[in-house]
């Protein structure tokens, strides 16, 4: 009787001490975010103290965690399935769609939404905005608007005024022929212009939007609609613009097939211009290239007074719809995405803001980074959010590979693209 | 105490059987269960999802029969694939088998450092695919990777390597004969010397050289092993990935995309597990169609020493 008393007593104090310790101790949040430079708003995810002021207030605990990029949707979607997700996904806005498509998003409550909107500087909205007002997460701050970087030093080497970068499609390619270098060999040892031509179809499409989009083509008639449309890139527009690289690689090989990522090249010296993320350029080159003098600006149009176009995009605050502790991931993120937030973090890490007010700061209102962002903004335009998004994009992407990779004719890859692509609209509708 | 009814010793015998062969079920038992958890119930699972529209995240599943295979056949990315695998396998089998037969031959002899050379091309195969591909991704850079810089400096022109759509599965080809080949080369050095001395003889003895000997003597006892290579190494290249997903992710247009590298994107990238198990399917009839033949194979190919 003694031993199973004690026994008892054992078992209690086994079972009760980590129910005691467990009823004090704070909630715990999880945000998942991509690790690595993959984009400059997730930098300061890194910092300790980010949100110690509010776990104090808030007796919560916040784990960011950092996953790999490149697998990270299918870890989310791989997650949500298993009903064991975080409470924020820290999202690229083109992933949206493919997460809409599978009804894995909680909306922003409609009065929070509303009062975003109103408060936010246009670009923003534009990003923000689902149509009619419906959000699905908060944009991050130091959004990517793709614009042409040059190196100045080569255009003065090349001859070429260094604060004039080319306006019309038909200087880019001049530029861009003076702009190339070739060895003893002929072996091209810079590109005028690098390409993204290899890796993921959706970034191939990126970084040729601002062609697809300046020659009047566009990826779907209707880019505001959940569901329904028609792809549009196989028009005389969308035509042009694969013909404008094809031709800077056979005609003037003024670009090549051998280059890697644009951006690395362009930070590398390698390659004289590119067009993408202008946010990325500025936080890599500091570390990556610290004596690049570079200029931005709008990327070519086909024409003399042509509207340019260019992409907008950036990062979501979500909460998935399987999220354990959802009312409390939405204060942290309204918390984290306050105008004072906003301007804290934005002064600490060198980012334009996202609210109207803090625009009119310093240092935003004086910076010339900042300011050159602002007059790229107003031309730049945002990707559809049609839940068959993905399709469209893969179809799109396909077909520019094939056509600088001589596996197929403009007019036959575009034809087998818009059958993919209005097949992938139709899908995502039903 | 005496026992009242005394057993007959066939009895304890038959008692003692059973009793064993019930002991030999529960240490193979944990091997069983997790077998069937994590490869027969998965496989039935997916042919299962093959006749659905899945939706996981919203536990929805729609039979829909033969549908998903009827979109498999008309799918244009499907056929390339399928298209790219089978080239995969035609070019690589044959190439690795006789490597590794060449090799074979030639650690049969004994020289100097015999062993250590041995580890060395043995070693591709303990390594990680993915982190060999990682470095021979760097290697293939027409930039900066060690095969360009070589090519110049014998005055041959660079290549584009991994980044053009005619020449990256021919790269990716090198890249899994450089991997595999240790493996077919310890196979074949197993046959080799498995085989009686007392064959050579008999043929030097009647005058056979050495080509002779190789010809009529070493190629046909090997014939199992080397059926054995081919049947191994088509299977294995049929389920062709990691490297294909780490040097190339399918691209350029699509020009290294495999069957398993797409259905792996229809499942976690584009959420069709029921299209991605219908090709999981495909795939898996393709692998029975030359396991049957392995089978059929090595019954005729049988040596007796």
């Amino acid at each position: 009787m003694r031993r199973s008393g004690m026994l008892v007593v054992v078992l209690a104090l086994l079972f009760l001490t980590p129910a005691a310790v467990l009823a004090g101790a704070a909630k715990t949040i999880t945000l998942w975010y991509p690790a690595g430079d993959i984009t400059a708003g997730a930098a300061h995810f890194g910092d300790k103290t980010l949100f110690s002021e509010y776990e104090k207030k808030n007796n919560v605990k916040v784990e960011a965690v950092a996953l790999d990029y490149d697998t990270m949707q299918q870890k989310i979607f791989a997650a949500a399935a298993g009903k064991n997700i975080a409470d924020i996904l820290f999202i690229d806005d083109s992933w949206a769609p493919g997460f809409l498509r599978e009804e894995m998003l909680e909306p922003v409550a409609d009065a929070k939404a509303k009062a975003w909107l109103e408060a936010v500087s246009p670009e923003i909205r534009t990003l923000s905005d689902y149509g009619k007002g419906r959000m699905w997460g908060y944009t991050q701050y130091g959004i990517d608007v793709y614009g042409l970087t040059w190196n100045k030093d080569q255009f003065k080497e090349a001859g070429l005024d260094p604060e004039k970068p080319p306006k019309t499609w038909d200087e880019f390619r001049d530029y861009a022929k003076k702009l190339t270098k070739r060895d003893a060999q002929g072996n091209i040892t810079r590109v005028g212009y690098a390409i993204r031509h290899v890796g993921q179809p959706h970034g191939v499409v990126h970084k040729h939007f601002w062609a697809i989009y300046g020659a009047g083509a566009a990826l779907i008639d209707t880019p505001l609609a959940l569901r329904g449309g028609k792809y549009m890139v196989n028009t005389p527009g969308g035509k042009a613009a694969l013909q404008l690289v094809l031709d800077m690689l056979d005609v003037d090989k003024s670009t090549s097939l051998n280059f890697p990522d644009p951006r690395a090249a362009f930070l590398k010296g390698i390659a004289s211009m590119q067009i993408s993320e202008t946010v990325s350029i500025r936080a890599r080159q500091p570390k990556e290239a610290p004596d690049l003098k570079w200029g931005m600006a709008l990327p070519p149009v086909p024409k003399a007074g042509d509207k340019s176009a260019t992409n907008l995009g950036g990062w979501l605050y979500s909460v998935p719809k399987q999220a354990k502790n959802k009312a409390d991931a939405w204060k942290l993120i309204e918390w984290l995405n306050s105008p004072e937030k906003d301007y804290e973090l934005c002064k600490k890490y060198n980012a334009s803001p996202r609210y109207t007010v803090n625009w009119d700061k310093e240092p935003f209102k004086s910076d010339p980074y900042n300011q050159g962002l602002k007059q790229l903004y107003p031309y730049g335009i945002k990707l559809p959010i049609n839940l068959g998004f993905n399709g469209i994009m893969d179809a799109t992407g396909a077909a520019i590979q094939k056509v600088w990779h001589h596996e197929a004719s403009v007019d036959a890859a575009l034809a087998e693209a818009e059958r993919q692509a209005n097949k992938a609209i139709a899908d995502a509708a039903k | 105490m005496i026992s009242e009814r005394r057993r007959s010793p066939r009895q304890v015998l038959a008692r003692l059987h059973s009793r064993h062969i019930l002991h030999a079920y529960l240490f193979i038992a944990p091997v069983i269960i997790l077998f069937g958890l994590f490869r027969v119930w998965p496989s039935i699972q997916t042919l299962l999802y093959s006749f659905y529209k899945v939706e996981l995240l919203r536990d929805r599943f729609t039979f829909i029969g033969l549908e998903n295979f009827y979109s498999l056949f008309g799918d244009e990315i499907f056929r390339r694939a399928t298209v790219n695998t089978l080239t995969y396998v035609i070019t690589i089998v044959p190439i690795s088998a006789f490597l590794g037969l060449v090799l074979a031959v030639l650690f049969n002899a004994k020289f100097h450092l015999k062993e250590f050379f041995k580890a060395v091309y043995f070693s591709p195969m303990v390594t990680s695919t993915v982190a060999a591909a990682m470095v021979w991704w760097w290697m293939y850079n027409p930039q900066f990777g060690i095969f360009n810089v070589l090519l110049k400096l014998v005055h041959l022109p660079e290549q584009p390597w991994l980044m053009s759509s005619h020449m990256a599965l021919t790269s990716i080809i090198i890249f899994s004969v450089w991997k595999n080949l240790g493996y077919n080369m310890i196979i074949y050095l197993a046959g080799l010397q498995a085989i009686p001395p007392q064959f050579y003889e008999a043929a030097t003895i009647d005058g056979a050289g050495p080509l002779t000997r190789f010809r009529h003597v070493t190629i046909p006892l090997l014939a199992p092993t080397t059926t054995f290579i081919l049947i191994y190494d088509t299977i294995l290249a049929l389920q062709v990935f990691d490297q294909v997903f780490v040097l190339t992710g399918g691209g350029p247009a699509g020009s290294t995309n495999v069957v398993v590298l797409d259905l792996y994107r229809q499942a976690f990238e584009r959420y069709n597990f029921g299209y991605a198990a219908a090709e999981a399917m495909v795939l898996f009839l393709f692998i029975l169609a030359v396991t049957i033949l392995q089978y059929y194979y090595s019954k005729r190919y049988e040596v007796a020493y």
